[in-house]
């Protein structure tokens, strides 16, 4: 287990790397970015910048600072507003980012799973026709679409909620709801079809034979073991939950690093853009690896080869 | 003379798809007497599996017993309600099926699935289960039965995880044991080992256990009555002396003929039987061996066949010709 | 037992060769006739077909026919609905006219009997205190109060004017968009944009994928293992922000987005075409065939590609709505393609800048993207079990 462990960070620092390396060679090659001596700044970017990457260095020199600061968690000044860094931005926008995908991961599992196992208890009746009817329109209709029909419907007509900002409660409802409905209706066909799966394994019979009541036969034994897909999608579900809400923060206008990263991009604040990528990576690769080892907890057959391995 | 533990009576049950109905048994009748192991053999269609599993009513869902009964201590099986099948199940009927990687919960440990049974059908603690999960482990002979309650089945061989199921199915001291090919998944040399547990535990525990198998060797050597199926039907009947002496249906001969005689030294061909199970979307109408039976007359197609006196078969009719080596047998 | 008695005939031997006439009934199909049928048995599918096939021609000769170019403004016609309510006046000297109103900036608009969108009607000077403008037909005035919402149109005796029923915008069948181009052949431009980036990037990712893929598994091995664990490393890097970067690098366009869509997406084609390889080159009808003396060049037309084609088609089939997807959603952020061009994700940001005026602009881009990936959802769904051998019967 604990070798698991420190094999997969390990892979996890060696894909950060490559990120880094990546991120900062790709934006090198932007006519005007961060790197590139002749620019129009205002002097004390300009100054910030130099003080931290020594603009006048050899490629490889300022890359090798770039990698320190990353090491000691610091991602530089912003590109284009004077005295902020970039810490700063991700520091101001975490907090709302993190809500809105926690709020979408619980929807996610929440509503996802029964719905499927509805459908699946159901097969070919109408609770089944029904789910997988809204499951299909989920995964079809892009997530900005949900969120302005959402937001047209509920906030501009109907007015039971807010149009904007995240004052109460009932602000969350429609930004989580539109970041999460497409793996919503993923995880209902996921476990629904998972579960048809199962229910034709022998030990559901077994189960049945051992005269235990339904119950205890889907929810021992059906669900567990139909629940291990679903969990395995949990990492790429969680990855997509932040990056789509890039646009579902937009669209609600909501503070979180999202929006500070779709302005960087419109303002071509190159090491906004840089650094949010990279912070972006490395969150998304911390929370596939917790997903992952709640995999490895819920299904013993993968800890033995793991560790015979 | 006791009375039958179970007594099967014209069960039929078919299956419905979008091709049609699929009559997998057609009117099959046995009795099982306590403390008696009884053999059903047949090819892998002949309904055999299906026979038991309408017993337990644990059928597919496009599965459905159209009519007969099956009783079952006095009562009808096919007649209780869905709560008391399943306090009867497990607990007074308990089954054991052919393939043990795929019978047991692969994310529970065995220990967890063996206790889950007791704690349904005995008002018992979790620590007493857990030490008659122990016991069970030590009657069917895993060793170092504690630690292994904690072990899950993929950290079993296929013998060990066969044990696991049967020590799962006399959880409750059940009155009849199911055992569906419960060595066809085995390696051969644990084939027998398992066959002689179950040999061993059914005349200790006085128990009934119905054997499922396609293999003739396994039925000779522990049961002490045969059923031989084909075509969703019985064909023969009878005590495992006498069927195996002189076995009076062709498809019973033809069975027996195919299986290798390690004492026969006279190093003739085994014979297998041509031809293949009839399709049971449209069962035929006369005889359903008729196709493959070395002797058919126009008779046999002509009509079904009943029971004389334990065997389907044409050729057992008074007036029929005589056929040598079926229906005239050689001077003893 | 039965004691009916046999006719003596019935004991007669049978004669075989008349029993065995019967032969199994199901005709034998090749395995891409049995596809095709299945494919064609799945309704959904068929739509989908018919769908993509429609939208396609829409694509490619829509705007040929089109009296408009996605790029003709016209301020003067600018946010006109797809539908209106016309209304009528008649002056004294006998000509009427037809005009509608439209509800949200409260203009006038002159339409034929026929539903033409004519011109913008010029009205006197607004009252902007009492929020009401007057217009003048001939001799009748009528008056446009918008003090309170719905606005209304009044005669001069003050009485409320009433339309004459829906009509449908003959000129602008889509209605206009906030700079009065035509909404339809701007759809169509952005369908034919979005397909092209999907299909193409497709296609990019469809040959990167079979190339490393198919030299990661049939090489085996070392180089395999490398391979692999190089995808394994691409695969936990969040690849829309790849998307995103390579197109701040590049700057927005056509070419980009294939590009950056087309170089980042193959990971999963990789993955399949390695797995199907190693498979296949493990069955035993491959070795059989090789035993068979069958060369490398027959068993790999004869034998692999044949059969991993299937998954093959059905990965493209489903990488096609995510490049539209992507492809939109970048669009939507503002870095697709550059105006005055658009796609489908331009179009619905465009839509959602007007919502709160105009929110029938977002109809049509959004039923438009949301059912193609509906029916390149349902194709590959219909393909994939209709590939399945598993469920051949």
């Amino acid at each position: 287990m604990a070798t698991y462990v420190i094999q997969r960070l390990g892979l996890m620092l060696l894909t950060l790397f490559a990120i880094v390396t990546l991120t900062f060679f790709l934006m090198h090659a932007v006519p005007g970015g961060p790197f590139v001596s002749e620019r129009m700044l205002a002097p004390e970017i300009e100054a910030a910048l130099n003080a931290k990457f020594g603009l006048s260095d050899p490629i490889w020199l300022q890359y090798l600072h770039y990698l320190r600061g990353i090491a000691m968690f610091d991602l530089g000044p912003s590109f284009k507003y004077p005295g902020v860094s970039v810490n700063q931005m991700i520091a101001d926008g975490l907090p709302v980012t993190l809500r809105l995908g926690l709020l979408a991961v619980i929807c996610v599992i929440a509503l996802g799973v029964p719905m499927g196992i509805v459908a699946a208890l159901n097969r070919n009746k109408w609770p089944d026709t029904g789910v997988m009817l809204l499951a299909t329109m989920g995964v079809a209709i892009p997530s900005y679409v949900i969120a302005t029909v959402l937001l047209y419907v509920f906030a501009l007509k109907l007015g039971w909620v807010p149009t904007f900002g995240l004052d109460d409660w009932r602000g969350y409802i429609l930004p989580v709801l539109a970041l999460a409905g497409f793996w919503i209706s993923f995880v209902a066909r996921l476990s629904r079809s998972s579960l048809l799966e199962t229910f034709e394994q022998d030990y559901m019979t077994t189960a049945r034979a051992k005269g235990l009541r339904p119950g205890q036969v889907l929810f021992k034994h059906g669900l567990r073991n139909s629940l291990i897909p679903v969990v395995t999608v949990l990492g790429p579900v969680v990855a997509n939950l932040v990056t789509g809400s890039f646009v579902i923060e937009q669209i609600f206008a909501l503070p979180g690093i999202g929006r500070h990263f779709v302005l960087s991009i419109t303002n071509r604040d190159y090491t906004a853009i840089m650094g949010i990528t990279i912070f972006y990576a490395a969150l998304l690769m911390v929370m596939i690896l917790i997903v992952d080892l709640l995999y490895l907890w819920l299904d013993p057959r993968i800890k033995l080869s793991r560790q015979s391995a | 003379m006791i009375g039958p533990i179970l007594s099967v009576r014209d069960l039929r049950t078919s299956f419905f798809s979008q091709r049609g109905e699929v009559q997998a048994v057609r009117g099959v009748s046995f009795d099982v007497a306590p403390a008696e192991m009884l053999g059903i053999v047949g090819e892998s269609g002949s309904g055999k599996s299906i026979t038991c599993m309408s017993i337990l009513r644990l059928l597919k869902a496009n599965g459905r017993i159209k009519s007969g009964e099956a009783l079952f201590d006095g009562r009808d099986l096919f007649k209780l309600d869905e709560d008391e099948m399943r306090d009867l199940r497990g607990n007074d009927i308990a089954v054991i099926f052919q393939d043990p990687m795929t019978s047991l919960n692969p994310t529970l440990t065995v220990g967890e699935q063996v206790i889950e049974t007791i704690l349904r059908h005995r008002r018992l603690t979790r620590a007493q289960a857990r030490q008659r999960a122990i016991e069970l482990f030590e009657l069917v002979r895993i060793p170092s039965a504690t630690a292994r309650l904690k072990s899950y089945p993929h950290e079993f061989s296929g013998g060990m995880r066969q044990r696991v199921m049967i020590a799962m199915a006399l959880s409750c001291d059940p009155k009849l044991l199911i055992a569906d090919e419960p060595t066809t998944a085995l390696d051969v040399t644990i084939q027998r080992q398992i066959l002689m547990l179950l040999k061993e535990l059914q005349t200790r525990l006085g128990m009934a256990v119905i054997l499922i198998t396609h293999d003739l060797g396994v039925i000779a050597e522990v049961t002490d009555h045969i059923v031989v199926m084909y075509g969703g039907m019985v064909m023969e009947q009878g005590n495992v002396r006498d069927l195996f002496a002189r076995p009076r249906h062709p498809y019973t001969q033809g069975l027996l003929a195919a299986v290798p005689d390690l004492r026969d030294d006279t190093h003739h061909r085994l014979t297998p039987i041509p031809g293949s199970p009839p399709d049971m979307a449209h069962p035929p109408e006369g005889c359903p061996f008729a196709p493959r039976c070395p002797h058919t007359m126009q008779q046999c197609v002509a009509a079904m066949p009943p029971l004389f006196d334990g065997a389907r078969c044409w050729l057992q009719h008074p007036e029929a010709p005589r056929v040598a080596g079926v229906n005239e047998l050689e001077p003893a | 037992m039965s004691e009916e008695t046999i006719a003596p005939a019935m004991w007669e031997k049978l004669d075989r060769s008349a029993a065995e006439t019967e032969v199994i009934a199901t005709p034998s199909l090749t395995y891409w006739q049995d596809v095709r049928k299945r494919l064609w048995a799945n309704k959904p599918a068929v739509v989908s077909i018919g769908f993509i096939v429609l939208l396609i021609l829409a694509a490619i000769f829509g705007p040929i026919f089109s009296p408009f170019s996605y790029s003709d403004q016209n301020l003067k016609l600018a946010n006109l609905p797809p539908v209106f309510e016309p209304y009528r006046v008649t002056d004294s000297s006998g000509t009427s006219t037809r005009f509608f109103l439209n509800a949200s900036n409260f203009n006038l608009y002159q339409v034929s009997e026929g539903g033409q969108v004519e011109e913008i009607i010029r009205g006197e000077r607004k009252d902007m205190l009492k929020k009401r403008q007057g217009f003048k037909f001939g001799d009748q005035a009528v008056t446009l109060d918008y003090s309170s919402l719905p606005a209304k149109l009044l005669n001069a005796d003050g009485s409320v004017l009433r339309p004459e029923g829906l009509q449908w915008n003959m000129t602008y069948l889509f209605g206009t968009d906030q700079l009065g181009r035509d909404v339809l052949v701007r759809q169509m431009i952005g369908a034919r944009i979005s397909l092209t980036v999907a299909f193409v990037a497709t296609l990019v990712n469809f040959f990167i994928g079979i190339f490393y893929g198919g030299i990661a598994g049939y090489m085996g091995g070392k180089t395999d293992a490398v391979m692999m664990r190089i995808v394994e490393i691409i695969s936990t890097i969040p690849l829309t922000l790849y998307v995103i970067l390579l197109m701040v690098v590049l700057d927005s366009g056509l070419i980009s987005i294939v590009v950056a869509i087309g170089s980042v997406f193959w990971v999963d084609m990789a993955r399949m075409v390695r797995g199907q390889i190693l498979m296949l080159k493990s069955q035993d009808y491959v070795a059989a065939a090789r035993t068979m003396g069958a060369g490398t060049g027959r068993i790999l037309t004869k034998h692999l590609l044949p059969n991993s084609v299937g998954p093959i088609l059905v990965t493209l089939t489903m990488l096609i709505p995510s490049a539209i997807f992507i492809e939109s959603f970048m669009s939507f952020i503002g870095l697709g393609v550059t105006p005055p061009l658009a796609s489908w994700g331009t179009l619905t940001s465009e839509a959602v800048e007007t919502l709160r005026a105009y929110p029938h602009q977002l109809f049509f881009p959004a039923a438009a993207i949301s059912l193609t990936m509906f029916a390149f959802n349902f194709l590959g769904d219909g393909l994939r079990d209709a590939l399945d051998p598993r469920l051949r019967k």
